[in-house]
Formats: structure tokens, C-alpha cells, sequence
């Protein structure tokens, strides 16, 4: 086969094609024509071998769907290239099929267009798909095609951009109007009591000027003023009574929040968001935090399990360089080189050096969920503290938690003996020892 | 006009106190200090300044102002400079072979041996039915972890995680479909295509399990 033989399906009719040609090129204004017309026949030549019925083309969606899809998309490239047009842009629709069903075979082979391919897209080798039949590629081929003819699809990308920006104005104007109303209402009310004031003054001045009796005169200007409310001694008590109360409570409060490191969110040295990895993309919190099952620490995922998507997803962000210069990784050569650097992440949560924590014991054995401690952590861009961590608060979980114990052989005769001793009741983590000092002080 | 004084020295007070809590990047005052900074070497600390917390130091130690010397380090002082880095963890030694109760030995196959692997690596789980369930449902809370977010819940690479990384493989697909738990296993270990090595953050006994229960959804419809 020669490797440029992309109008091979003219050769297929070779007896109609000269005499057309020949028809045609008597009358040079019509040139045009045949162009157009030279460029239908071979369309319509190549279509005679791509079926283009709707069980054809539905059969090769199925097919596109399911061993496509992940690496080739119909109009973008992704890992593999764009298909548009492949059947016309590849030298045959044989080289196709053996291109599909095993491209390694064509690259070794020497071929010119599949060298090409196999270096453009950085060496990365096409999976075979041995069991392909004729058929079933002429059906994906199929579906190709509708796709190409279709065109892009363009409506979708606003479709779905518009309804979430309507939904978000949407969602902040009435509290934006409450504001509003509210600010608007506060000043209408401070003008009433300005207006009132004037009114009052005014009217005391205007009484003034009348000739009024002793018991009117006393109405009008009263023995019990601002001034003299503010002196009375119940007055004083009261205002210092709550002085002392609110001014007690507060330091209270400042006392109890010494030690305290509830709400500590500090910067990290990479804007993370597990609001976007393990909220968006629902990517399990043991994916990266690999030691929470086997050992005291959840480990801070080490540089590696970034890279295992951000070799590749959003690299052009200054966050993800952050990554790859700590990995020093080589986008080039696809490795990682040896000036390797840690990040330096903030540690929040912190007990104490005198008390002893063990991640495995309560997600693993307890089967405690992460959020129990460290709360919503997949709706948060920046990590907080968001427990206590103070000994109360351990307790008070332990008083009231059950023990996991299904299934785990450990606890049936511990069970059994609670059952016995305290019949109806569960048996809680303060039962096993859970309130033992030396549980965690040791 | 005294009472304002006390007012004022009293709110003065308050707002000092409210200052000891934690928020942002203030991390709060600490209660008893001493006792938050750890003399052992803790694997997620460290403070490589040697002042650090001198106010609280009771101990005189030797003082030397040499580099290498960090026996004049004051209280909170949490570094090892023997360490690349000043880092408290290091890697263990080259070949190192953990202990395991299993007995796994290091997996030494290179990437590029995968087909080797498929053909001649044979999952060491009990294929005995009394374990085939507890086994499968060991594979699925794995996978579920490390995983489906790629994969899909039902291996036909339509994981979350999937839309913007191009290239996740449809496990149901006709080139996957048929290979063996050998291959899958050397796949999560070292990675094939796209697919980096997960071998670090899954144990061999979990990849076999996984394995297990991958070929389970490629048998379902």
C-alpha cells in the first residue's frame, strides 16, 4: 500500500471517474465545478465503505463511548488527537484498522504517517484493541463521521455557565435588598425622633410665652429629666451591674480561650482547597492522607500523590508550579530530577507532647467519620481548626460514643461481659477504659 | 470621670484577653507553652530557629556559637541537622524491605515488564469461597478509595476526577476487559500510560484486593 492513498475509493470505480473528468475539463469555465464535484465523488466514495445508517453510527456510539471517549474526543484534542476527519486524513481506512487494533505493530513497522503520530504526541502508545472486528470499526468510523458532520458542539459550554451565574445573583440580591430595607428603615426612625425632639422644644417654647398655672408649668418642665435619671442611684447600678456582667464574661471567655487554637487557619505555602479536591471531585480524604488507617499520624501527603494528576491537570497554575519545582519535576523528559525540596505546610492541629493520639484507633477500628474532628473539611478552601482538641472535649466524646464492635472479634467477649454487668445499655468508650488517665497520658 | 477610667481600663483588659484566641494565622497564646513543644524530634514539627522560645529555656546548656552545634538550642527548637533539609523524618535506606505480617517482599519488577507480570504474577489471596466475600468487599471499600474518583464506581472511567484529567481508562473496555489480576496489580504498582504508580500509597495486599474486585465489576453487566 502506498502511504499516501487516501483516495483509494476512487480507485474502486475507476471506469466512472475518467469520463467525468474528461467530460468536464471540455469547458474551462466550468472548473470550479469540477473541483467541487471531484471532492463530492471522493466524499461520497469514502462514505460507500463508512456506513452511515443509525444502527451503524449508534452501535459505533456505544463503542466511541466505551474504549474511545477516555483519550480521544471528536473535535478537541485530549490525549490522543481530534478525530475529525480521520478517515479522510489517514492514509486508509486498513490503516485505521490496523492502527486500532495494533499501532505499536505500525510505528515498528516504519510507516511514515504512524512514525508521525507516535512522535507528535510525545511517544505515548495507543492501547491495542486486539478484538476489534471489521465491523465494529467501520461502525466507530460511523459515528465519527455523524460527529464530524455535526460540528462542534458550542451551544453547551454557555448552556451551562448562564443558569450558575443567574442562580448566584440570584441567590445575593434579596440579601443585598434586606440591607437595604433594613439600613433605610434604622434612619427613618433616628429622623422621626430628631423631628420629635424639635417638636417637643418648640413646644415648650411656645408654652412658655403663655401665662400657665403652677401645676401646668410643672407638666411642661418636668423634675425628671435624662440628667436626673442618669444620677439616680438605681440607674447606676443597673448600667454598672451590666458593665461588670458583660466585662466578666469576656474575660471569661479570654481566659478559657487561652490554650485554645480552635479556628486556626493559617496560610499554607500552596493555596490547596480540599473544598475543590475532596468537595468537587469527591476524591476520598484516604486517597491522600494514606497513614490515617495504619498509623498514628494521617501523614501529609507526600509530593507524589500530587503529581499523580497534577503532571497533567492545571499545570499552568503557579500553585501547581509550587509542586513540580518541589518535586523538581521535568515536564520535558517526564521524570523527576534530584533537586527535590519539601513543602513546608503549617501544621494546625497540635495536641500537646503529654497527650497521646492514634488516627488508625478511632477510623479504623472506631470507624469515626474525618469530619467528626475536623468538621466540614470538604466545604473549606482554607483549612481551620475546627474542634476544640481540648481534654473536655475528648471525654465528652468518649462518655458518649458507642464502641464500634461489629465485626470485630476483639470485642465479643468484652461485649458479652458488658451485657452481663450492665444489661440494656450500650457499651460506650468510657466502659473500655476510654476515661483511664493512662490511655492517653503516658 | 473615674468611672470612665475604669470603663476604659476594664474594656483594655477584655480586648487583651480576646486576643489570646486563635484565628487566621494567629495560632493563640499557648497555656503552659512548654508542654505543646515536643524535645523529641516529632515527624510534623519542625522549628529550625534556635532561639525559638529562649523566653521560656530554664536549662542552661552549653553555649557554642558553631554551625554544626545545636546543644545551645532554647526550648522550642525541633530540627534535626543531621537530616537533609534539618528535616526530623528521612527516608529509609535504599532497599530497605519492610516487615509485614503478610510477608510481602518488595515488588522488583521494572514498569516496562508488564506483560511479563500479566502473565506470570498470581494473586496470592485465598480464591476459598468462605473468603471470596470478604475479600471482594475489602476490594471495594479500596477501590472506593483510590479509585472510583478516577475509574468510576462502575470501572467505566467516568470518575469526577476523570473530566479533567484526559486519558482515564474505561475498565469495561475491550482492551482491559480481559486481562488479568497480575497485570492490574502491576499496573496500580507502577502506573501505565497517564496512570501514575500508586504503589506508595497502597499496600501489595490492598492491590491484590483491588485487583480482585476490579475483576469483579469487568464481569458485571
Amino acid at each position: 500500500m502506498p502511504p499516501d492513498s487516501r483516495f483509494v475509493p476512487l480507485e474502486v470505480k475507476p471506469d466512472t471517474t475518467p469520463i467525468m473528468i474528461k467530460h468536464f475539463t471540455s469547458s474551462l469555465s466550468k472548473f470550479l465545478s469540477v473541483v467541487t464535484l471531484f471532492f463530492l465523488i471522493s466524499f461520497t466514495g469514502q462514505s460507500q465503505s463508512i456506513p452511515e445508517d443509525a444502527a451503524s453510527i449508534s452501535a459505533g456510539q456505544t463503542l466511541f463511548n466505551g474504549n474511545c471517549k477516555s483519550c480521544h474526543k471528536v473535535h478537541q484534542q485530549s490525549v490522543g488527537p481530534a478525530l475529525k476527519n480521520v478517515y479522510e486524513r489517514a492514509p486508509s481506512i486498513d490503516w485505521i484498522k490496523g492502527w486500532i487494533r495494533n499501532s505499536a505493530k505500525v510505528v515498528a513497522s516504519g510507516d511514515e504517517y504512524g512514525v508521525k503520530i507516535f512522535e507528535e504526541y510525545k511517544k505515548s502508545q495507543m492501547t491495542a484493541f486486539t478484538n476489534f472486528s471489521d465491523e465494529q470499526i467501520m461502525n466507530i468510523l460511523a459515528y465519527i463521521q455523524a460527529e464530524t458532520k455535526k460540528g462542534p458542539d458550542t451551544a453547551t459550554a454557555p448552556a451551562t455557565g448562564a443558569p450558575a451565574a443567574g442562580a448566584e445573583t440570584g441567590g445575593g440580591l434579596p440579601a443585598n435588598y434586606l440591607n437595604v430595607i433594613l439600613i433605610g428603615m434604622v434612619l427613618i426612625l433616628v429622623l422621626l425622633v430628631i423631628i420629635l425632639g424639635f417638636l417637643i422644644s418648640s413646644l415648650k417654647r411656645f408654652l412658655d410665652q403663655k401665662n400657665l398655672s403652677e401645676e401646668d408649668r410643672e407638666v411642661v418642665h418636668s423634675p425628671i429629666t435624662a440628667s436626673t435619671i442618669s444620677r439616680s442611684r438605681g440607674f447606676i447600678f443597673i448600667v454598672t451591674f451590666l458593665v461588670a456582667a458583660l466585662g466578666f464574661k469576656a474575660v471569661i471567655n479570654g481566659l478559657y480561650s487561652v490554650g485554645i487554637q480552635q479556628g486556626y487557619a493559617p496560610k499554607q505555602p500552596i493555596a490547596f482547597s480540599h473544598k475543590l479536591h475532596a468537595g468537587d471531585y469527591e476524591i476520598d480524604c484516604k486517597y491522600c492522607h494514606t497513614g490515617v488507617m495504619k498509623g498514628k499520624s494521617a501523614t501529609i501527603p507526600s509530593v507524589n500523590i500530587c503529581m499523580n494528576c497534577h503532571r497533567a491537570v492545571k499545570t499552568e497554575s503557579p500553585q501547581i508550579q509550587k509542586i513540580w519545582q518541589a518535586a523538581d519535576w521535568n515536564a520535558e523528559t517526564l521524570s523527576f530530577g534530584p533537586n527535590q525540596k519539601p513543602i513546608e505546610w503549617v501544621r494546625i492541629h497540635n495536641l500537646p507532647d503529654l497527650a497521646y493520639f492514634n488516627h488508625a484507633q478511632h477510623v479504623n477500628v472506631g470507624g469515626v467519620a474525618c469530619q467528626t474532628c475536623h468538621g466540614p473539611i470538604e466545604t473549606m478552601d482554607v483549612v481551620r481548626q475546627y474542634s476544640l482538641l481540648t481534654m473536655g472535649w475528648c471525654i465528652d466524646c468518649h462518655r458518649k460514643t458507642d464502641i464500634n464492635s461489629k465485626g470485630n472479634a476483639y470485642y465479643d467477649r468484652l461485649v458479652e461481659l458488658h451485657n452481663s454487668s450492665k444489661p440494656g445499655t450500650n457499651m460506650k468508650v468510657e466502659d473500655n477504659g476510654g476515661l483511664e488517665c493512662s490511655k492517653c497520658h503516658y | 470621670m473615674q468611672v470612665i477610667k475604669r470603663l476604659i481600663i476594664g474594656f483594655a483588659g477584655t480586648a487583651l484577653l480576646a486576643s489570646c484566641g486563635a484565628g487566621g494565622d494567629d495560632q493563640g497564646t499557648e497555656y503552659a507553652p512548654n508542654m505543646y513543644h515536643s524535645v523529641a524530634y516529632e515527624p510534623y514539627t519542625q522549628i529550625t530557629d534556635k532561639e525559638a522560645g529562649r523566653w521560656v529555656t530554664s536549662i542552661e546548656y552549653v553555649r557554642d556559637s558553631s554551625e554544626t552545634n545545636f546543644s545551645d538550642h532554647a526550648e522550642y527548637h525541633n530540627s534535626n541537622y543531621i537530616n537533609p533539609f534539618h528535616m526530623n523524618m528521612r527516608l529509609p535506606a535504599p532497599n530497605t524491605v519492610s516487615r509485614n505480617k503478610s510477608g510481602y517482599l518488595p515488588y522488583r519488577l521494572k514498569k516496562d515488564s508488564l506483560q511479563f507480570a500479566a502473565a506470570t504474577l498470581v494473586s496470592p489471596l485465598d480464591t476459598a469461597a468462605a473468603n471470596a466475600k470478604a475479600i471482594l468487599a475489602d476490594g471495594k471499600v479500596l477501590y472506593e478509595t483510590y479509585c472510583d474518583h478516577c475509574h468510576g464506581a462502575k470501572g467505566e472511567g467516568d470518575g469526577k476526577v476523570a473530566d479533567k484529567y484526559a486519558g482515564v481508562a474505561n475498565l469495561k473496555g475491550d482492551a482491559i476487559k480481559g486481562v488479568s489480576e497480575g497485570h492490574i496489580f502491576h499496573v496500580i504498582t507502577m502506573g501505565k500510560g497517564l496512570m501514575q504508580p500508586h504503589g506508595s500509597q497502597v499496600s501489595p495486599e490492598d492491590r491484590w484486593k483491588i485487583a480482585r474486585y476490579v475483576k469483579s465489576l469487568q464481569a458485571a453487566k
